[in-house]
């Protein structure tokens, strides 16, 4: 009965080009799309802070501190004349956010130590958020106190001669003094725009069931159908039963799919190749908790929905709500503390917590359970009600 | 085969099914007529185990319909009026399926689906796409869906609503053929010479009601055919009533439709005069009606459940 079942469901959504496009086109160039434009936002060689420098001293010290600023991969520097001092002097459309003014004196100030010594004149453009300017200054003291230990070595270098050779230690290498790793990742990996969309847009893609499945099965209602399947001793439970099996089967299809997307054609157009966790079977408890909640989902829409076209305008705005409010559009790290406890209420957040938790964090089947029986849970009850209204509705003959 | 013995069956307020009985024996065609909203619908739909009832008793080969609903289900057929089938899947496809779905014996399977396909001469379009058949085709199509099991008992609700006269003539014979083969049909039709032509038994049910029921033959003779049937413009039941209160033998089957028995010349002409000086028209004078419509108008006119 279910290969008879299996076969029909798989036949019809074949045959429907709308559904193939939501389901596998759609989600693969949402992929393609936000993994390329948000590319730049998850790279460290991209530069975050624009700045400009003024240098009144022109001294060895005040270039090497110019020098300094530039070995750091996030701020970029502009050119700009010595008059443009106030950011009222620039034309718009320059992206400066700061304009460092060395004063003459500059080298001389660095070896005094005087608590209310003030080195440096910052410009800052007033729409500089705190944090930005934090990052900047902080730069900005590393600096001058590797300046300050340089001119320190050079003036005990007479009384100790071997001075240069004892600090080298703690010589200011940049980057190199902290070694990064990024939780579940390889020594050399770092999360991408890749790794973020794929999950992102899986999850969203699996939801788009609810369009082949709302339609074949309305249809199948309006039609007599169901009544005739019903005639012939199908129950409710082996009727829905022959539906999920078929839309797991494709819910799988699609994450594979767009897992293929994330690892071979992402790289092809310039974009980071997605890089697999370690637990295939974490990620297929996932994909089928997910699948659950999103068959749950796509049935009971189907069930309560009295047209095709109410049942495809119902099941996107629900899927949009759920994947807006779930994390999916906008990444839940961009959101505010009282947002991302919203977004719990979404199942697309669950489901993408768990891929995030694969994917992202390297971490396995443990780490997903929760999240996969929350999702299993959700989607064997969504499927319950819609059971419980089907009987209701068949018996009544709507 | 089937009884069914005092069936009550309300919604809500409304008795779709008042006290019913009925007898229909092995190898019988079965003709259930009655208007819109009689109680047909239901009625088949209690007897596939579609719907439940609160009240009576239903037997089908002999079990009890409430303890037995699967193994009824598996020995008979319910062809639904609506072509319930996959517009999208091929002939063979839909077959295929509906079979697949069936507890079927795996032995039986090869041997239903021929005859399925050779009963409905469906065998030249089993490629083709349902959605690209014709009507008719497609009809034959729900009908073999129906045999697949190879039923005891089939369940027709109007198979040929819809469907052009000659296509019709065919499958009404398609269905007199499985009389042949033992099979005990219930069909339901609004078509008064599909019942003649097909059926040995006729039950006419209105208001949930079986109000004849019997052979056709005893049915037909037991009814004159002298009545006209008047189909009328502007009319309206009130009007109607008060002609049909100035003389005896008038019928009310609708708000536009007079039954006039015993129509001889003179009393047509007087019913005439009425309807004239009511400004009503008359727009269709139909005498001759076949003994089964003049019966069934007689039996179902006045308060049907339609109108």
């Amino acid at each position: 009965m279910f290969k008879a079942m299996l076969i029909k469901e798989v036949i019809l959504v074949l045959r429907d080009r709308h559904a193939l496009a939501a389901l596998f086109i759609m989600p693969s160039i949402f992929i393609l799309i936000m993994s390329l434009a948000l590319k730049d936002t998850f790279s460290n060689e991209r530069a975050l802070l624009n700045y400009a420098v003024i240098d009144r001293d022109n001294t060895e010290q005040s270039e090497l501190l110019q020098k300094y600023l530039q070995t750091s991969p996030v701020l970029l520097r502009h050119e700009i004349t010595e008059t443009a001092s106030q950011f009222q002097d620039l034309g718009v459309g320059d992206n400066l956010q700061f304009i460092l003014i060395i004063p003459a004196g500059f080298a001389q100030q660095l070896s005094a130590v005087k608590e209310d010594a003030r080195l440096l004149r910052l410009e800052v453009s007033s729409d500089v958020k705190q944090e930005v300017l934090t990052i900047f200054r902080a730069k900005l003291s590393t600096d001058i106190l590797r300046l300050r230990l340089g001119r320190m070595k050079e003036e005990l270098a007479p009384f100790v001669p071997d001075i240069a050779s004892r600090l080298s230690g703690i010589e200011f290498t940049g980057d190199g003094l902290i070694d990064v790793h990024f939780t579940g990742m390889e020594a050399n990996q770092k999360p991408t725009s890749t790794q973020q969309s794929v999950p992102s847009w899986i999850v969203f893609g699996m939801f788009f069931v609810i369009i082949p499945m709302s339609t074949i099965f309305i249809n199948e209602r309006r039609q007599n159908t169901l009544t005739r399947m019903s005639a012939m001793n199908i129950t409710i439970p082996a009727l829905f039963a022959g539906k999920i099996i078929p839309y797991l089967i494709i819910n799988h299809l699609q994450v594979w799919l767009m897992i293929g997307v994330g690892v071979f054609l992402v790289p092809l157009l310039g974009g980071d190749a997605l890089t697999l966790g370690h637990s295939v079977t974490g990620l297929i408890m996932v994909s089928l908790g997910l699948s659950l909640a999103a068959i749950g989902t796509s049935v009971l829409i189907a069930v309560l929905a009295e047209t095709v076209e109410q049942a495809t305008t119902i099941g996107g705005l629900v899927n949009i709500l759920l994947g807006a409010i779930g994390g999916i559009m906008v990444p839940k790290f961009y959101m505010p503390k009282a947002m991302q406890d919203f977004a719990n209420i979404s199942p697309m957040s669950w489901g993408l917590e768990g891929f995030l938790d694969i994917f992202l964090r390297g971490l396995g089947p443990a780490a997903v359970l929760k999240e996969t029986l929350a999702l299993a849970a959700c989607g064997c009850f969504l499927l319950l009600l819609a059971g419980v209204l089907l009987s209701h509705k068949m018996r009544r003959g709507v | 085969m089937i009884r069914v013995k005092n069936v009550i069956k309300r919604y809500d307020d409304h008795t779709a099914l008042d006290h019913v009985n009925l007898q229909v024996d092995k190898g019988v065609i079965l003709g259930l007529l009655g208007p819109n909203g009689a109680g047909k619908t239901t009625l088949v739909s209690i007897l596939n185990g579609l719907t439940a009832y609160q009240e009576g008793e239903i037997e089908v080969f002999g079990l009890s319909l409430m303890q037995n609903r699967n193994e009824i289900r598996r020995r008979s057929s319910f062809i639904p009026q609506s072509l319930a089938l996959y517009d999208k899947l091929s002939v063979y496809e839909n077959l295929r399926f509906f079979a697949g779905i069936q507890r079927i014996d795996s032995n039986d399977v090869k041997r239903n689906l021929e005859y399925a396909i050779s009963v409905n001469r469906l065998g030249p379009v089993l490629e083709k796409t349902a959605s690209t058949l014709s009507g008719g085709l497609k009809q034959r199509l729900n009908i073999a869906i129906g045999l697949l099991n190879d039923p005891e008992l089939l369940y027709f609700d109007e198979p040929t609503a819809g469907i052009d006269p000659e296509l019709r003539n065919d499958i009404l014979q398609t269905i007199k053929s499985f009389k042949k083969e033992g099979k005990t049909i219930v069909y339901t039709s609004h078509y008064m010479e599909e019942i003649e032509k097909i059926c040995d038994q006729v039950a006419i049910i209105n208001h949930g009601r079986i109000v004849r029921e019997g052979s056709l033959t005893t049915l037909l003779q037991e009814e004159k055919s002298d009545a006209a049937v008047l189909e009328l413009l502007h009319a309206g039941k009130t009007r109607l009533a008060a002609i049909a209160g100035k003389i005896e033998d008038v019928d009310i089957v609708d708000g536009s439709t007079l039954l006039l028995h015993k129509a001889d010349a003179r009393r047509l002409s007087t019913l005439l005069v009425h309807l004239e000086s009511e400004t009503i028209t008359v727009r269709k004078i139909r005498f001759g009606a076949t003994n089964l419509e003049s019966l069934f108008l007689r039996l179902t006119s006045n308060h049907r459940a339609d109108v």
